[in-house]
């Protein structure tokens, strides 16, 4: 099981520097009464989550980012990312990414495919550090509290993707531009190069095992160390261009959902043609 | 609407809700008369002072006629407006057709018989949170749009609830009666049938291993107050009616001093069907699994907006 809030943050303040600790503090989120949010975020396991993530953050995929201005500090907003390397460790590096570029801290609510909360351990630790299911309704009341919502409009097939399929994004789903037009919040588009080639997937075994809907064969048993470049785009105020009601015309949703896809896939061919090498 | 209530009934006064329920009643001036119906004889029931404005019947619900002399007697007498009905079986392990009548039957019945008396214009049900399905890919706040749970497998003690909450749903609109649904988060009190009330008696709680889904659950007043908010208010409707601590499962266990031991969730319905068995306790842990998995919290923007009612009173929690 996770370790309790107090174990969480003892660990927490004994791993992280004393100024980040301090930041950390000023963290916003809703308490609904026992230190947690409905959700079951607590405070603590960010701040766990932190240390948790630092060496896979500094040490291991050295990740680089830019364009932390484009993320709003305060109100609703959705991040719409790119989503691949057959373990999806690119959403736990974008909420990393993330916590540490904002000011006061906001921590970016993952919005995790339905299977995610079937995991053991892993459901309950990552709802912990902010995740939620990925219901409608539950991305619907963070909007409505003013939070950041990051969403990989590929979804699974994104993380499934075969090797030769790398920085092609798959089918883009229209759910998070439907959201963000219905409750007024920007979409700030995201793409991550080097996730794409930290695990090449050459195929999968179709078994579901302990709530995962397949089994990835890839080259490597575990990721690689590979380079991660994060690039936040200028936000696409589809809350400004559209009417809320429009959230309701498939036509306006496409479009809005192809303005979107387009970006990310501009952040990615930038980063691609600015990296030197995958694991550079 | 008039602040002065002529008279309010309650039914299920046996229980802690109902007693609370006619005691915060009497404690408001604005309300003329509380009839209070229960099982229990005059002389065993409501440990409540003797008071002019409280009169106690005994009158058994499932018994149509009864229940229609009660109202067309001494409800009518005394000018009942306002119908609060609390009245249901506590046990998950009782079941059977007897059960079915009073849970449901006794429901539809008050109902119809409420919707044709000359002075009853407002019917409140305290429903449950247990109607709702809790799935690990439904919202964790839960709506009163949020899907029932209608599992075929579903226990009686759950199925009748849900019944009866929809029965009186379905009227709203069509019934010359205010109806108001309260579908109340579980009370960790002893008698008013809570699962986890249960639950936490055993000084050792097993829970799934690797889950530990987030809870709501409300104090008696708290509950208490939301039933006394919707006989003043004038709107109809279903209302969440939220607990004012919402908090894993894990911290519910420390918080009322018991010792939380995961296992894994195959193991749970055995263990916890023997542990019933053994000690003829009320907990069943196969109706509760997928709470005991994921989460679901009551929102309770509803009845806040509309109701005016806030949790406000957390549960005595043993540890603090």
């Amino acid at each position: 099981m996770p370790p309790t809030p107090s174990i969480a943050s003892i660990l927490a303040s004994a791993m992280l520097p004393d100024a980040e600790k301090k930041r950390l503090e000023r963290l916003l989120y809703a308490d609904a009464g026992h230190g947690y949010d409905a959700f079951g975020l607590h405070p603590d396991y960010v701040a766990f989550g932190a240390v948790l993530t630092a060496w896979l953050y500094d040490k291991y995929f050295r990740v680089k980012s830019k364009g932390h201005e484009n993320i709003p500090a305060s109100g609703a907003a959705v991040l719409a990312s790119n989503h691949s390397g057959a373990v999806p460790i690119d959403g736990m590096m974008i909420w990393a990414d993330v916590l540490r570029h904002t000011e006061p801290p906001r921590v970016a609510r993952a919005v995790a495919d339905h299977f995610v909360p079937m995991i053991p351990l892993i459901g309950t630790l990552f709802a912990r550090g902010g995740m939620v299911g990925g219901s409608r309704g539950n991305a619907r009341t963070l909007l409505e509290s003013g939070e950041l919502l990051m969403i990989f409009p590929e979804g699974v097939p994104g993380v499934a993707k075969h090797f030769r399929d790398r920085y092609k994004l798959q089918d883009w789903r229209v759910g998070h531009v439907e959201l963000a037009i219905r409750h007024g919040a920007p979409v700030v588009p995201v793409g991550i190069v080097g996730a794409e080639e930290q695990m090449p997937q050459i195929g999968r075994i179709p078994i579901k095992v302990a709530g995962l809907p397949f089994i990835p064969i890839t080259l490597t048993p575990f990721p690689m160390p590979v380079r991660y470049h994060i690039r936040y785009g200028k936000p696409i105020p589809v809350h400004l261009d559209y009417r809320p009601e429009q959230a309701d015309d498939p036509s306006a949703v496409r479009e809005a959902a192809a303005r979107v896809k387009a970006a990310v896939q501009a952040l990615l061919e930038e980063g691609l043609a600015e990296r030197t090498g995958i694991f550079a | 609407m008039s602040a002065f209530i002529k008279g309010v009934l309650v039914t299920g006064t046996d229980a802690p809700v109902g007693e609370l329920l006619v005691r915060a009643l009497l404690a408001d001036p604005d309300i003329g008369h509380v009839l209070a119906i229960g099982q229990r004889r005059p002389e065993e029931a409501l440990p409540i002072a003797h008071s002019a404005r409280l009169t106690y019947l005994q009158v058994d619900l499932v018994r149509e006629r009864q229940v229609h002399d009660l109202l067309f007697g001494p409800a009518r007498d005394l000018g009942v407006e306002v119908v609060v009905h609390t009245a249901m079986s506590r046990s998950a392990m009782v079941e059977g057709g007897g059960v079915h009548a009073l849970n449901v039957e006794a429901t539809r019945a008050l109902l119809q018989l409420c919707e044709r008396h000359p002075t009853i214009r407002r019917f409140v049900l305290k429903s449950y949170a247990e109607v709702y399905a809790v799935q690990h890919d439904l919202p964790v706040l839960i709506a009163e749009d949020h899907p029932l749970n209608l599992h075929p497998n579903a226990p009686q003690y759950v199925r009748d609830r849900v019944e009866a909450d929809l029965h009186a749903c379905v009227r709203m609109g069509l019934s010359p009666l205010q109806i108001v649904v309260l579908r109340c988060a579980e009370s960790l009190a002893p008698g008013t049938g809570s699962q986890l009330f249960d639950y936490l008696e055993s000084p050792v709680c097993l829970r799934p291993a690797g889950f530990d889904p987030m809870i709501n659950v409300a104090s008696l007043r708290d509950i208490v107050r939301a039933l006394q908010a919707s006989v003043r208010a004038s709107e109809q409707g279903v209302y969440n009616v939220p607990g004012f601590d919402t908090l894993p499962l894990s911290l519910a266990i420390h918080k009322w001093g018991r010792l939380g031991v995961a296992l894994p969730s195959s193991w749970l319905t055995p263990l916890y069907r023997w542990r019933r068995k053994l000690r003829g306790h009320d907990f069943r842990y196969g109706m509760n699994r997928r709470r005991f998995h994921f989460s679901g919290v009551l929102d309770g923007r509803r009845a806040r907006q509309v109701l005016g009612y806030a949790p406000n009173v957390p549960v005595d929690w043993p540890i603090a």
